[in-house]
Protein backbone atom coordinates (compact mmCIF):
# COMPACT_ATOMS: atom_id res chain seq x y z
CA UNK A 1 0.00 0.00 0.00
CA UNK A 2 1.47 3.38 -0.97
CA UNK A 3 2.12 5.91 1.77
CA UNK A 4 -0.09 8.94 2.19
CA UNK A 5 1.86 11.84 0.71
CA UNK A 6 2.31 15.16 2.40
CA UNK A 7 1.85 18.28 0.32
CA UNK A 8 2.85 21.62 1.81
CA UNK A 9 1.80 24.91 0.30
CA UNK A 10 4.35 27.44 1.49
CA UNK A 11 3.79 31.15 1.83
CA UNK A 12 3.47 33.90 4.44
CA UNK A 13 -0.26 34.24 3.99
CA UNK A 14 -0.79 36.65 1.14
CA UNK A 15 -3.58 36.22 -1.39
CA UNK A 16 -1.33 34.42 -3.89
CA UNK A 17 -0.47 31.76 -1.33
CA UNK A 18 -4.12 31.25 -0.43
CA UNK A 19 -5.03 30.92 -4.09
CA UNK A 20 -2.24 28.37 -4.57
CA UNK A 21 -3.59 26.37 -1.64
CA UNK A 22 -7.04 26.41 -3.20
CA UNK A 23 -5.73 25.20 -6.57
CA UNK A 24 -3.71 22.36 -5.01
CA UNK A 25 -6.59 21.28 -2.83
CA UNK A 26 -9.05 21.16 -5.71
CA UNK A 27 -6.66 19.14 -7.90
CA UNK A 28 -5.99 16.68 -5.08
CA UNK A 29 -9.71 16.25 -4.44
CA UNK A 30 -10.68 15.89 -8.09
CA UNK A 31 -7.88 13.46 -8.89
CA UNK A 32 -8.49 11.51 -5.72
CA UNK A 33 -4.83 11.64 -4.72
CA UNK A 34 -4.08 10.14 -1.32
CA UNK A 35 -2.41 13.13 0.31
CA UNK A 36 -2.59 15.65 3.13
CA UNK A 37 -2.53 19.24 1.95
CA UNK A 38 -1.30 21.71 4.56
CA UNK A 39 -0.68 25.44 4.54
CA UNK A 40 2.81 26.22 5.78
CA UNK A 41 3.56 29.76 6.90
CA UNK A 42 6.75 29.10 8.85
CA UNK A 43 9.80 30.89 7.50
CA UNK A 44 12.06 28.28 9.06
CA UNK A 45 10.40 25.53 7.06
CA UNK A 46 10.66 27.59 3.86
CA UNK A 47 14.37 28.06 4.47
CA UNK A 48 14.87 24.42 5.34
CA UNK A 49 13.47 23.46 1.97
CA UNK A 50 15.36 26.18 0.15
CA UNK A 51 12.34 28.14 -1.04
CA UNK A 52 13.16 31.64 -2.25
CA UNK A 53 10.08 32.95 -3.99
CA UNK A 54 6.63 32.36 -2.66
CA UNK A 55 4.24 30.73 -3.17
CA UNK A 56 5.82 27.30 -3.20
CA UNK A 57 4.64 23.71 -3.27
CA UNK A 58 6.56 20.88 -1.60
CA UNK A 59 5.69 17.19 -1.83
CA UNK A 60 7.15 14.97 0.89
CA UNK A 61 9.75 17.56 1.75
CA UNK A 62 10.88 18.44 -1.76
CA UNK A 63 10.08 21.67 -3.57
CA UNK A 64 8.31 20.92 -6.85
CA UNK A 65 7.00 24.34 -7.80
CA UNK A 66 7.58 27.94 -6.82
CA UNK A 67 7.35 31.57 -7.81
CA UNK A 68 3.78 32.04 -8.96
CA UNK A 69 0.23 30.73 -8.65
CA UNK A 70 0.21 27.33 -10.33
CA UNK A 71 -2.29 26.39 -12.95
CA UNK A 72 -4.14 23.11 -12.64
CA UNK A 73 -1.76 21.55 -15.20
CA UNK A 74 1.27 22.62 -13.13
CA UNK A 75 -0.08 20.89 -10.04
CA UNK A 76 -1.02 17.78 -11.99
CA UNK A 77 2.45 17.65 -13.50
CA UNK A 78 4.04 18.06 -10.06
CA UNK A 79 1.95 15.21 -8.70
CA UNK A 80 2.98 13.01 -11.61
CA UNK A 81 -0.56 12.79 -12.90
CA UNK A 82 0.06 13.80 -16.51
CA UNK B 1 -17.15 -2.21 -23.28
CA UNK B 2 -13.95 -0.61 -22.02
CA UNK B 3 -12.02 -1.32 -25.23
CA UNK B 4 -14.57 0.60 -27.29
CA UNK B 5 -14.52 3.50 -24.84
CA UNK B 6 -10.76 3.80 -25.24
CA UNK B 7 -10.66 3.68 -29.03
CA UNK B 8 -13.78 5.77 -29.67
CA UNK B 9 -12.31 9.16 -28.67
CA UNK B 10 -9.24 8.56 -30.84
CA UNK B 11 -11.41 7.85 -33.84
CA UNK B 12 -13.33 11.09 -33.32
CA UNK B 13 -10.20 13.32 -33.54
CA UNK B 14 -9.94 14.80 -36.99
CA UNK B 15 -6.34 16.04 -36.70
CA UNK B 16 -3.19 14.20 -35.68
CA UNK B 17 -1.28 15.70 -32.77
CA UNK B 18 1.47 17.49 -34.82
CA UNK B 19 -1.12 18.97 -37.19
CA UNK B 20 -3.16 20.23 -34.27
CA UNK B 21 -0.04 21.88 -32.84
CA UNK B 22 0.61 23.67 -36.15
CA UNK B 23 -2.97 24.85 -36.29
CA UNK B 24 -2.61 26.25 -32.77
CA UNK B 25 0.57 28.09 -33.78
CA UNK B 26 -1.09 29.52 -36.90
CA UNK B 27 -4.06 30.73 -34.90
CA UNK B 28 -1.72 32.29 -32.34
CA UNK B 29 0.21 34.06 -35.10
CA UNK B 30 -3.01 35.39 -36.66
CA UNK B 31 -4.15 36.55 -33.24
CA UNK B 32 -0.92 38.43 -32.69
CA UNK B 33 -1.15 40.02 -36.15
CA UNK B 34 -4.72 41.13 -35.54
CA UNK B 35 -3.78 42.58 -32.16
CA UNK B 36 -0.88 44.50 -33.68
CA UNK B 37 -3.15 45.93 -36.38
CA UNK B 38 -5.72 46.92 -33.79
CA UNK B 39 -3.00 48.61 -31.76
CA UNK B 40 -2.20 51.02 -34.56
CA UNK B 41 -5.85 51.97 -34.95
CA UNK B 42 -6.64 52.52 -31.27
CA UNK B 43 -6.40 56.29 -31.13
CA UNK B 44 -8.63 56.69 -34.16
CA UNK B 45 -11.16 54.26 -32.68
CA UNK B 46 -11.18 56.10 -29.35
CA UNK B 47 -11.72 59.47 -31.03
CA UNK B 48 -14.48 58.01 -33.19
CA UNK B 49 -16.27 56.45 -30.23
CA UNK B 50 -16.07 59.58 -28.11
CA UNK B 51 -16.89 62.34 -30.54
CA UNK B 52 -18.66 60.81 -33.52
CA UNK B 53 -20.58 58.03 -31.84
CA UNK B 54 -20.82 59.51 -28.36
CA UNK B 55 -21.72 62.95 -29.62
CA UNK B 56 -19.45 64.78 -27.19
CA UNK B 57 -18.11 68.16 -28.20
CA UNK B 58 -14.46 68.33 -29.17
CA UNK B 59 -12.55 70.36 -26.65
CA UNK B 60 -14.95 69.50 -23.84
CA UNK B 61 -13.60 68.21 -20.51
CA UNK B 62 -15.60 65.00 -20.62
CA UNK B 63 -14.65 64.40 -24.23
CA UNK B 64 -10.96 64.77 -23.49
CA UNK B 65 -11.21 62.49 -20.48
CA UNK B 66 -13.22 59.81 -22.27
CA UNK B 67 -11.07 59.78 -25.41
CA UNK B 68 -7.97 59.47 -23.21
CA UNK B 69 -9.53 56.58 -21.31
CA UNK B 70 -10.76 54.70 -24.39
CA UNK B 71 -7.40 55.06 -26.09
CA UNK B 72 -5.12 54.26 -23.19
CA UNK B 73 -6.89 51.26 -21.65
CA UNK B 74 -6.71 48.87 -24.63
CA UNK B 75 -3.34 50.25 -25.66
CA UNK B 76 -1.71 49.67 -22.29
CA UNK B 77 -3.36 46.27 -21.79
CA UNK B 78 -2.25 45.03 -25.21
CA UNK B 79 1.30 46.25 -24.65
CA UNK B 80 1.37 44.73 -21.20
CA UNK B 81 0.13 41.34 -22.40
CA UNK B 82 2.75 41.17 -25.12
CA UNK B 83 5.67 42.09 -22.91
CA UNK B 84 4.60 40.06 -19.88
CA UNK B 85 4.37 37.03 -22.14
CA UNK B 86 7.85 37.50 -23.59
CA UNK B 87 9.38 38.20 -20.19
CA UNK B 88 7.48 35.26 -18.71
CA UNK B 89 9.19 32.99 -21.19
CA UNK B 90 12.60 34.55 -20.49
CA UNK B 91 12.02 34.19 -16.76
CA UNK B 92 11.86 30.45 -16.99
CA UNK B 93 15.64 30.74 -17.34
CA UNK B 94 16.32 33.41 -14.70
CA UNK B 95 14.95 32.24 -11.37
CA UNK B 96 15.68 33.54 -7.87
CA UNK B 97 17.50 30.27 -7.19
CA UNK B 98 19.83 30.87 -10.12
CA UNK B 99 20.29 34.49 -9.06
CA UNK B 100 21.33 33.32 -5.62
CA UNK B 101 23.80 30.86 -7.12
CA UNK B 102 25.30 33.58 -9.26
CA UNK B 103 25.59 36.07 -6.42
CA UNK B 104 26.84 33.88 -3.56
CA UNK B 105 30.25 34.92 -2.33
CA UNK B 106 30.65 37.77 -4.80
CA UNK B 107 32.74 40.77 -3.88
CA UNK B 108 31.16 44.17 -3.53
CA UNK B 109 30.90 46.43 -6.59
CA UNK B 110 30.79 43.63 -9.17
CA UNK B 111 28.27 41.82 -6.98
CA UNK B 112 26.15 44.96 -6.67
CA UNK B 113 26.10 45.46 -10.44
CA UNK B 114 25.12 41.86 -11.07
CA UNK B 115 22.48 41.95 -8.34
CA UNK B 116 20.92 45.11 -9.75
CA UNK B 117 20.82 43.56 -13.24
CA UNK B 118 19.44 40.25 -12.03
CA UNK B 119 16.74 42.08 -10.11
CA UNK B 120 15.26 43.29 -13.36
CA UNK B 121 14.78 39.82 -14.71
CA UNK B 122 13.54 38.27 -11.49
CA UNK B 123 9.89 38.34 -10.51
CA UNK B 124 9.17 39.86 -7.16
CA UNK B 125 6.23 39.81 -4.83
CA UNK B 126 6.44 41.72 -1.54
CA UNK B 127 5.65 38.56 0.35
CA UNK B 128 8.76 36.97 -1.11
CA UNK B 129 10.94 39.65 0.46
CA UNK B 130 11.61 37.74 3.65
CA UNK B 131 12.37 34.26 2.25
CA UNK B 132 14.42 35.89 -0.47
CA UNK B 133 16.41 37.98 1.98
CA UNK B 134 17.12 35.08 4.31
CA UNK B 135 17.86 32.71 1.47
CA UNK B 136 20.37 35.11 -0.03
CA UNK B 137 22.28 36.13 3.09
CA UNK B 138 22.49 32.61 4.48
CA UNK B 139 23.83 31.38 1.17
CA UNK B 140 26.73 33.80 1.39
CA UNK B 141 25.47 36.71 -0.68
CA UNK B 142 26.89 39.87 0.95
CA UNK B 143 24.35 42.10 2.71
CA UNK B 144 24.90 45.07 0.40
CA UNK B 145 24.57 42.92 -2.70
CA UNK B 146 21.30 41.51 -1.36
CA UNK B 147 20.02 45.04 -0.91
CA UNK B 148 20.91 45.95 -4.47
CA UNK B 149 18.75 43.04 -5.52
CA UNK B 150 15.93 44.02 -3.18
CA UNK B 151 15.82 47.56 -4.57
CA UNK B 152 16.09 46.59 -8.20
CA UNK B 153 13.59 43.73 -8.27
CA UNK B 154 10.37 45.57 -7.42
CA UNK B 155 11.32 48.88 -8.98
CA UNK B 156 12.63 47.82 -12.35
CA UNK B 157 10.30 45.30 -13.82
CA UNK B 158 8.93 44.75 -17.25
CA UNK B 159 5.54 46.17 -16.32
CA UNK B 160 7.04 49.53 -15.38
CA UNK B 161 9.33 49.62 -18.41
CA UNK B 162 6.58 48.68 -20.83
CA UNK B 163 4.22 51.27 -19.48
CA UNK B 164 6.85 53.97 -19.52
CA UNK B 165 7.80 53.05 -23.06
CA UNK B 166 4.19 52.94 -24.20
CA UNK B 167 3.24 56.23 -22.60
CA UNK B 168 6.43 58.28 -22.78
CA UNK B 169 8.65 56.66 -25.34
CA UNK B 170 11.97 54.86 -25.34
CA UNK B 171 14.07 57.71 -24.00
CA UNK B 172 12.17 58.01 -20.73
CA UNK B 173 11.98 54.25 -20.31
CA UNK B 174 15.71 53.96 -20.94
CA UNK B 175 16.48 56.72 -18.46
CA UNK B 176 14.29 55.10 -15.82
CA UNK B 177 16.14 51.84 -16.36
CA UNK B 178 19.55 53.47 -16.14
CA UNK B 179 18.80 55.59 -13.09
CA UNK B 180 16.92 52.78 -11.36
CA UNK B 181 19.92 50.51 -11.79
CA UNK B 182 22.18 53.25 -10.46
CA UNK B 183 20.03 53.74 -7.38
CA UNK B 184 19.96 49.98 -6.80
CA UNK B 185 23.70 49.65 -7.31
CA UNK B 186 24.74 52.62 -5.20
CA UNK B 187 22.35 52.08 -2.31
CA UNK B 188 23.46 48.46 -2.04
CA UNK B 189 27.09 49.50 -2.22
CA UNK B 190 26.72 52.14 0.49
CA UNK B 191 24.69 49.87 2.73
CA UNK B 192 27.29 47.16 2.33
CA UNK B 193 30.10 49.52 3.33
CA UNK B 194 28.27 50.54 6.48
CA UNK B 195 28.69 47.00 7.84
CA UNK B 196 25.23 46.81 9.28
CA UNK B 197 25.22 43.03 9.61
CA UNK B 198 24.64 43.30 13.35
CA UNK B 199 21.33 45.04 12.63
CA UNK B 200 19.92 41.99 10.95
CA UNK B 201 17.78 40.02 13.37
CA UNK B 202 20.12 37.44 14.99
CA UNK B 203 17.88 34.45 14.35
CA UNK B 204 18.37 34.90 10.61
CA UNK B 205 22.05 33.97 10.81
CA UNK B 206 21.22 30.78 12.65
CA UNK B 207 19.06 29.40 9.89
CA UNK B 208 20.38 26.51 7.92
CA UNK B 209 19.32 27.16 4.38
CA UNK B 210 18.85 24.19 2.14
CA UNK B 211 19.24 24.51 -1.59
CA UNK B 212 16.26 23.35 -3.53
CA UNK B 213 16.66 21.16 -6.55
CA UNK B 214 15.33 23.20 -9.43
CA UNK B 215 14.41 21.70 -12.77
CA UNK B 216 16.64 23.56 -15.20
CA UNK B 217 15.80 21.29 -18.07
CA UNK B 218 12.49 22.46 -19.45
CA UNK B 219 11.05 21.86 -22.84
CA UNK B 220 10.37 24.97 -24.86
CA UNK B 221 6.66 24.19 -24.81
CA UNK B 222 6.82 24.39 -21.02
CA UNK B 223 8.50 27.79 -21.24
CA UNK B 224 5.75 29.03 -23.56
CA UNK B 225 3.27 27.72 -21.02
CA UNK B 226 5.17 29.72 -18.39
CA UNK B 227 4.72 32.81 -20.55
CA UNK B 228 0.99 32.25 -20.83
CA UNK B 229 0.75 31.56 -17.10
CA UNK B 230 2.63 34.80 -16.44
CA UNK B 231 0.09 36.71 -18.54
CA UNK B 232 -2.82 35.10 -16.71
CA UNK B 233 -1.13 35.77 -13.38
CA UNK B 234 0.27 39.29 -13.83
CA UNK B 235 -2.18 40.86 -16.27
CA UNK B 236 -4.96 39.08 -14.43
CA UNK B 237 -4.04 40.70 -11.13
CA UNK B 238 -2.95 44.07 -12.46
CA UNK B 239 -5.55 44.97 -15.08
CA UNK B 240 -7.96 46.53 -12.61
CA UNK B 241 -5.21 48.80 -11.24
CA UNK B 242 -4.36 49.78 -14.80
CA UNK B 243 -7.97 50.64 -15.58
CA UNK B 244 -8.39 52.57 -12.33
CA UNK B 245 -5.08 54.33 -12.80
CA UNK B 246 -6.05 55.33 -16.33
CA UNK B 247 -9.45 56.47 -15.10
CA UNK B 248 -7.78 58.76 -12.56
CA UNK B 249 -5.36 59.87 -15.25
CA UNK B 250 -8.26 60.53 -17.62
CA UNK B 251 -9.98 62.64 -15.00
CA UNK B 252 -6.85 64.68 -14.42
CA UNK B 253 -6.27 64.94 -18.16
CA UNK B 254 -9.77 66.15 -18.89
CA UNK B 255 -10.67 68.26 -15.90
CA UNK B 256 -7.60 69.64 -14.19
CA UNK B 257 -6.47 72.94 -15.67
CA UNK B 258 -3.21 72.87 -17.57
CA UNK B 259 -0.22 73.91 -15.49
CA UNK B 260 -2.11 73.38 -12.25
CA UNK B 261 0.54 70.90 -11.18
CA UNK B 262 3.31 73.28 -12.11
CA UNK B 263 2.61 75.30 -8.99
CA UNK B 264 3.81 72.62 -6.62
CA UNK B 265 5.29 69.90 -8.78
CA UNK B 266 6.89 72.02 -11.44
CA UNK B 267 10.52 72.75 -12.06
CA UNK B 268 10.59 76.09 -10.35
CA UNK B 269 9.88 74.71 -6.90
CA UNK B 270 13.00 73.34 -5.20
CA UNK B 271 11.02 71.44 -2.62
CA UNK B 272 8.94 69.63 -5.27
CA UNK B 273 11.25 66.61 -5.46
CA UNK B 274 11.63 65.97 -1.70
CA UNK B 275 7.89 66.41 -1.30
CA UNK B 276 7.23 63.89 -4.05
CA UNK B 277 9.58 61.34 -2.45
CA UNK B 278 7.98 61.85 0.97
CA UNK B 279 4.50 61.47 -0.48
CA UNK B 280 5.53 58.25 -2.14
CA UNK B 281 6.82 56.43 0.93
CA UNK B 282 3.52 55.67 2.67
CA UNK B 283 1.82 54.96 -0.62
CA UNK B 284 2.06 51.70 -2.36
CA UNK B 285 1.02 50.79 -5.81
CA UNK B 286 2.39 48.56 -8.44
CA UNK B 287 3.78 50.20 -11.52
CA UNK B 288 0.66 49.52 -13.55
CA UNK B 289 -1.56 51.66 -11.43
CA UNK B 290 0.71 54.60 -10.86
CA UNK B 291 2.12 55.25 -14.32
CA UNK B 292 -1.10 56.40 -15.96
CA UNK B 293 -1.50 58.86 -13.09
CA UNK B 294 2.07 59.96 -13.68
CA UNK B 295 1.32 60.61 -17.33
CA UNK B 296 -1.65 62.79 -16.52
CA UNK B 297 0.33 64.75 -13.92
CA UNK B 298 3.03 65.37 -16.48
CA UNK B 299 0.48 66.62 -18.94
CA UNK B 300 -0.57 69.21 -16.38
CA UNK B 301 2.82 70.75 -15.91
CA UNK B 302 4.49 68.61 -13.28
CA UNK B 303 8.21 68.27 -13.91
CA UNK B 304 9.48 64.92 -15.19
CA UNK B 305 12.07 64.50 -12.44
CA UNK B 306 9.59 65.19 -9.68
CA UNK B 307 7.06 62.81 -11.09
CA UNK B 308 9.57 60.01 -11.68
CA UNK B 309 10.88 60.47 -8.14
CA UNK B 310 7.33 60.11 -6.89
CA UNK B 311 6.84 56.96 -8.91
CA UNK B 312 10.07 55.35 -7.75
CA UNK B 313 9.28 56.24 -4.18
CA UNK B 314 5.82 54.71 -4.37
CA UNK B 315 7.09 51.46 -5.86
CA UNK B 316 10.48 50.95 -4.25
CA UNK B 317 9.75 52.27 -0.78
CA UNK B 318 6.53 50.62 0.13
CA UNK B 319 5.32 50.67 3.70
CA UNK B 320 3.86 47.16 3.47
CA UNK B 321 7.22 45.80 2.36
CA UNK B 322 9.03 47.60 5.18
CA UNK B 323 6.61 46.09 7.66
CA UNK B 324 7.24 42.66 6.21
CA UNK B 325 11.01 43.18 6.32
CA UNK B 326 10.76 44.11 10.01
CA UNK B 327 10.73 40.39 10.66
CA UNK B 328 14.32 40.10 9.57
CA UNK B 329 15.75 43.60 9.84
CA UNK B 330 16.10 45.80 12.89
CA UNK B 331 14.63 49.33 12.73
CA UNK B 332 18.09 50.89 12.34
CA UNK B 333 18.75 48.88 9.22
CA UNK B 334 15.29 49.55 7.80
CA UNK B 335 15.82 53.27 8.43
CA UNK B 336 19.22 53.11 6.72
CA UNK B 337 17.70 51.26 3.80
CA UNK B 338 14.83 53.73 3.37
CA UNK B 339 17.09 56.72 3.88
CA UNK B 340 19.72 55.70 1.38
CA UNK B 341 17.27 54.65 -1.31
CA UNK B 342 15.24 57.84 -0.77
CA UNK B 343 18.44 59.87 -1.13
CA UNK B 344 19.22 58.09 -4.38
CA UNK B 345 15.74 58.80 -5.69
CA UNK B 346 16.08 62.46 -4.68
CA UNK B 347 19.27 62.74 -6.72
CA UNK B 348 17.54 61.13 -9.69
CA UNK B 349 14.65 63.55 -9.38
CA UNK B 350 16.85 66.65 -9.31
CA UNK B 351 18.98 65.31 -12.11
CA UNK B 352 16.01 64.74 -14.39
CA UNK B 353 14.60 68.18 -13.65
CA UNK B 354 17.93 69.78 -14.41
CA UNK B 355 18.64 67.85 -17.57
CA UNK B 356 15.28 67.30 -19.25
Amino acid sequence: MSERRRIEVLGPGCTRCKETFRVVQSVVEQAGVDADVVKQESIERMMELGLLSTPGIAIDGKIVFSGRIPRVEDVRQALGLT
Amino acid sequence: MSADAETAPAARTSLTAPAAAWRARLLALLGVGAAALLYTRLERIAVFLTYDLGGLARGSHLGAALAFFLFEVPKVLLLLTAVVFVVGVVRSWVTPERARQLLAGRREASGNVLAALLGIATPFCSCSAVPLFIGFVTAGVPLGVTFSFLVSAPMINEVALVLLFGLFGGKVAGLYLATGLSVAFLSGLVLGRLNLERHVEPWVWKIRSGSSVTASEKRFADRVADGRAAVADIVGSVWLYVVLGIAVGAGIHGFVPTNFMASFMGKGVWWGVPLAVLLGVPMYSNAAGIIPVVQALLGKGAALGTVLAFMMSVIALSLPEMIILRKVLRPTLIAAFVGIVAAGILVVGYLFNAVM
